[in-house]
């Protein structure tokens, strides 16, 4: 069944609604109200406190948009969201980068064996963020393996406490990001290969290209929904990096580390500063909301008829 | 041709999205009016009709049948289950129902916590108290503590320490608290390691503890140990400002009191010093990126030869170091000057929404006993009142009679974080810009003040 | 596509094992650690000399990472089921029916997708303390099925939508009520994405920490994750224990991974994610 074969429903013709027209509603109704309960609702106080001055128990006063003012304002609050775009680079485009190489590399041939490797590369992305964090505070740690490797191969010199260095702390901590999100960037870019018209590449071929104009012009194109969805998946992870921050750096040192999440959890529960830390939810939520919308505006294919809309294979096969 | 399957996760999303801007709209404004006339002002005044503070009798009311009273706290569980267990046998009509929460949870909850109507009877005191004190959330003890006779039985600095802050402070008339163990922060060192370095003795004055860090230095070994992932940082701050600020000056300034600061020369001074030593190498190379109980477990192991820690290492230092852990007190800028640390005890406050009161009452009383300081002791913590235990062997008698000193020069004070509870990120975090040379000492004295001024408002 | 020359291949080859040793070693080495004799200091990744499960016995029992699993586990218990039941028909209905103003419900939900739990986490303290819900496991439950809530129902419509409408038609035709043509023509067809929805909405669940940091003051009825987010604020140095804890809370998700690994890679491909 496709959407477009079915009148819609603004081009049928009109009759008066019955009640029967609503029935159908009833099966969405558990699901709309625990939504609209616990998500929505909550979404949207957290909007409203945001206009207040309040420290989580008595009464709180009303500062309009002082809140918002304050975010730009304070160099503390504003670091955080420095950092969590810092992050993007690591937790988004390098993983992506990484994918695309391999992609590159592996796209021309199919190789037994790749069932195991699939397995191993999303595992990390599988796996609680916190246990990851967990394990490579270890790795990062004075004694840890990254230390002790360093000093095996005669880099001992380069040693320190990554989580622990003004210079270091945001890019190892970036580097975790790195870690988990690489797998899943090389799976989504491969299976998105395979489903590649051969035909498109033996065209190319034809043409006399090469390897690399071949991935330029016929792979890198035909990945951009793949594209799409793992810049979107990366960057909401790095921008909400709570966890991963959370257990290896607590933001430290300084404010190297600290993240828009810490601090809203900071503000508002240790620091008595409700309304600051919903002010920073909110832009926090429009950050993620505007570069969503950018990314998928952009990755949007020119014809319509070409958008790949989940059903697409059916219908082109009916 | 094969056509590629479902990835329109969001792209679905924007299609949609298009189509029913408006139905959307619409009931997002409807939520959004429904949400404004239910939630108003968050947050509700204090209550005028709640007792602020205990009733003048001490006695628990008779005829009642058995009383169970709630206790919320955050530190040394093993120590409040001995002590809820012994109370319980000397008051077997009074059950008390402890519950944990982990220290950093607790401080963030503890506000909420006693605001609600189903606040615990006891509470340990922690940061912030003061402002629960402040809104009536939990009870003046001032009555019990004469009835009791309680100035007796506990250290008055101890005491002081929990008789509220800021505008309420000035008296001291008010009482919000009573400690069960007492904590307190320090050096330990090893003298094994020491002697190597021609070390034979604690340092009588800042300067020779210099010479000493100098000394090590030049052996070759890690002279301090600092774990300022955490608190170790400022614990060392707080002992070199507490060496070098006239104690009341410093206990204003954590109080709240008007016009305190710590913007003053000596603290700036012993800044410097924090600075200089991190300079000249006299730390643990990463002491940014480690925290207290490392360099607590790598002191133990020998890699460095001093330590700054608190009195609750020294159970664990002991075992592990034997006769080679020893303690001291950050030594003054004179021989023989007054003895001071930093510290707080692990104490408790009664509910003002207890209905039972009097049984709390006798609870902290009861905190006060030797039997009490037997468990305290037992637990590793420095009792309250000191001559109910022996001093006992090795490390552990070094900080017992440390301690000794401090209480009798009434040099113990509050742990600087205690000033605000948003106080801990900037100090954690400014001791560890100070440690890599990333501020300046006036940069961050500086935002220390002004965090306490954010919260005390112009003092000035 | 055999024109890819030999250095290619090989090339593409030693560039996988590279990186999937890459991906193994982290998880290699807390395992290793975990191994190590209980309370000892680990140094880099060593092999240990005597190969015990101490620190697994000492995690479970003493660090309490039991209770720490049955709460992760009865939270995941009452997500799954439910957000299966609730996606599921939301997704029928909006998939299959024309339901006046429709496609604004499901927007509704679609926009929901990037709603990160920053955003709802303060509030929902307040509201949740307010009737009782903070420190339950039904608060949690709750929170977490309305968060999974829009993929869910996205998921399910989008399944829905692909059914071939002449199998709905055929089964109306013959006089079955909406009910009657989910139970019985639609859901044994649904199994698979059934199956993907419910692991990622386990995975997730199992995951989730900031929220059960928050809504979880009762240290007692912590979720797997966060106790031990807490075990190592709480600077516990005993590393081989930890280690072994850590392993413990990585263990059921891996095992339920390998387990429907075919859903959990057709779904993470399809860019199931959750901010």
């Amino acid at each position: 069944m496709s959407r477009a074969k079915e009148p819609s429903a603004r081009t049928a013709p009109r009759r008066a609604r019955t009640w029967r027209d609503y029935r159908g509603y009833l099966y969405v109704l558990p699901a709309l109200a625990v939504y609209l309960t616990f998500a929505v609702l909550p979404a949207l106080h957290t909007a409203y406190l945001s206009l207040f001055e309040w420290d989580g128990v008595t009464l709180g006063s009303w500062v309009g948009l002082g809140n918002y003012r304050e975010v730009f304002a304070d160099p503390a609050l504003r670091g955080s969201v420095v950092n969590a775009l810092v992050l993007i680079v690591f937790f988004a485009f390098l993983p992506i980068l990484a994918g695309l190489a391999m992609t590159g590399l592996l796209a021309r041939h199919r190789r037994r064996g790749m069932g195991v490797y699939r397995l191993l590369f999303m595992l990390p992305q599988v796996v609680p963020l916190v246990a990851v964090g967990v394990t490579w505070r270890w790795l990062y740690g004075d004694d840890g393996l990254i230390n002790e490797t360093l000093g095996g191969i005669g880099l001992g010199g380069w040693a320190r406490a990554w989580l622990g260095d003004f210079d270091w702390a945001l890019v190892a901590v970036g580097l975790v990001g790195t870690w988990v999100l690489s797998g899943l960037c090389m799976m989504l870019f491969l299976s998105g290969v395979q489903k590649i018209d051969p035909q498109l590449y033996e065209a190319a071929r034809l043409d006399g290209a090469g390897p690399v104009r071949e991935f330029v012009s016929v792979t890198l194109p035909q990945l951009r929904g793949e594209l799409a969805v793992a810049l979107t998946v990366t960057t909401v992870a790095a921008l909400a990096s709570f966890d991963i921050v959370y257990v290896t750096t607590g933001g430290g040192p300084g404010e190297e580390t600290t993240v828009p999440g810490l601090l809203v959890y900071r503000l508002a529960f240790s620091d008595g500063k409700v309304g600051l830390a919903s002010a920073l939810g909110v832009l926090l939520s429009l950050l993620i909301l505007v570069i969503v919308y950018i990314v998928n505006r952009l990755s949007r294919p020119e014809t319509p008829e070409r958008s790949l809309r989940p059903g697409s294979a059916v219908r082109s096969r009916s | 041709m094969r056509r590629r399957t479902g990835k329109g996760v969001l792209r679905e999303g924007a299609r949609m999205g298009r189509r029913r801007t408006t139905t959307y709209a619409a009931l997002l404004c409807a939520l959004l009016l429904l949400t404004a006339c239910s939630a108003l002002t968050p947050g509700n005044a204090a209550d005028p009709d709640r007792p602020r503070t205990v009733p003048s009798s001490t006695a628990v009311p008779r005829g009642e049948g058995d009383i169970t009273l709630r206790l919320t706290f955050a530190d040394a569980p093993a120590m409040v289950d001995a002590l809820v267990a012994a109370f319980h046998k000397k008051h077997p009509r009074i059950t008390i129902e402890p519950r944990y929460t982990q220290f950093a949870d607790y401080v963030k909850s503890i506000k909420l916590t006693m605001a609600s109507d189903t606040a615990p009877d006891l509470a340990q005191f922690a940061v912030g108290m003061d402002d629960i004190a402040a809104r009536g959330d939990i009870l003046d003890l001032a009555p019990y503590r004469d009835a009791y006779g309680w100035r007796k039985k506990f250290p008055a600095a101890s005491l002081d320490q929990l008789t509220g802050s800021g505008r309420r402070a000035s008296s001291g008339r008010r009482l919000y608290g009573v400690p069960a163990g007492l904590s307190m922060t320090g050096i330990y060192y090893n003298k094994a390691l020491a002697r190597k370095a021609g070390i034979t003795r604690p340092p009588r004055t800042l300067a020779e503890f210099g010479r000493q860090l100098a000394a090590v230095k030049r052996a070759g070994m890690t002279p301090l140990g600092v774990g300022a992932l955490d608190s170790g940082g400022l614990h060392l701050w707080a002992a070199l400002v507490n060496n070098a600020m006239p104690p009341k000056a410093y206990r204003n300034w954590v109080k709240g009191t008007a016009g305190a600061t710590i913007e003053t020369p000596r603290t700036l001074a012993a800044t410097r010093k924090l600075v200089e030593w991190s300079r000249k190498g006299y730390f643990n190379e990463s002491a940014n990126g480690t925290t207290q109980t490392d360099t607590t477990a790598q002191f133990a192991r020998g890699e460095s030869v001093f330590l700054i820690n608190g009195n609750w290492a020294a159970g664990q230092l002991s075992e592990a170091m034997g006769k080679d852990a020893g303690f001291f007190l950050l030594p003054g800028e004179r021989p023989g000057a007054r003895a001071v640390s930093s510290g707080f005890s692990v104490s408790y406050a009664i509910s003002s929404r207890t209905k039972h009161p009097q049984a709390a009452g006798a609870f902290l009383d009861f905190l006060g006993s030797r039997q009490a300081a037997k468990i305290v002791s037992d637990n590793g913590f420095l009792p309250p009142d000191e001559s109910a235990v022996p001093v006992p062997e090795g490390v552990l008698g070094e900080v017992a009679r440390a301690h000794r000193r401090v209480t009798a020069d009434n040099g113990m004070n509050h742990f600087p974080d205690f000033t605000a509870p948003n106080m801990l990120d900037p100090l954690r975090a400014g001791v560890q810009k100070l440690i890599a040379g990333r501020t300046t000492p006036e940069a961050y004295l500086d935002s220390l003040q002004d965090v306490w001024q954010d919260r005390y408002g112009g003092g000035s | 596509m055999n024109t890819a020359s030999r250095a290619e291949r090989w090339t593409g080859q030693a560039l996988l094992a590279v990186l999937a040793i890459a991906v193994v070693i982290p998880f290699l080495s807390v395992f290793l650690a975990s191994m190590q004799p209980s309370g000892e200091p680990v140094v880099g990744m060593s092999w240990p000399e005597r190969w015990s499960l101490d620190n697994y016995r000492q995690a479970w029992t003493v660090a309490g990472f039991s209770e720490l699993m049955r709460s992760s586990l009865l939270i995941a218990v009452g997500v799954v089921p439910a957000s299966l039941v609730l996606a599921g028909l939301a997704g029928y209905a909006l998939g299959t029916m024309r339901l006046p103003g429709g496609d604004g419900v499901a927007a509704l939900f679609v926009a929901g997708l990037t709603i990160p739990v920053e955003l709802i986490v303060v509030p929902l303290y307040f509201d949740l303390r307010g009737v009782g819900l903070t420190d339950s496991y039904l608060g949690v439950i709750l929170v977490e099925i309305a968060l999974f809530m829009p993929f869910g129902v996205f998921w399910m419509r989008t399944h829905f939508r692909t059914t071939p409408a002449a199998l709905v038609e055929a089964a109306r035709i013959d006089g079955a009520s909406s009910w009657t043509i989910l139970t019985r023509v639609l859901l044994p067809l649904a199994r698979p994405s059934l199956t993907t929805l419910g692991v990622l909405v386990f995975m997730w669940s199992w995951n989730q920490f900031l929220l059960v940091l928050v809504l979880m003051q009762d240290a007692a009825k912590r979720t797997a994750p966060a106790g031990l987010g807490f075990f190592v604020g709480q600077n516990n140095t005993d590393v081989p224990m930890l280690a072994a804890g850590t392993i413990l809370v990585m263990l059921p998700i891996t095992i339920v991974y390998l387990l429907f690994q075919r859903s959990f890679v057709s779904g993470l491909l399809r860019g199931a994610f959750k901010g």
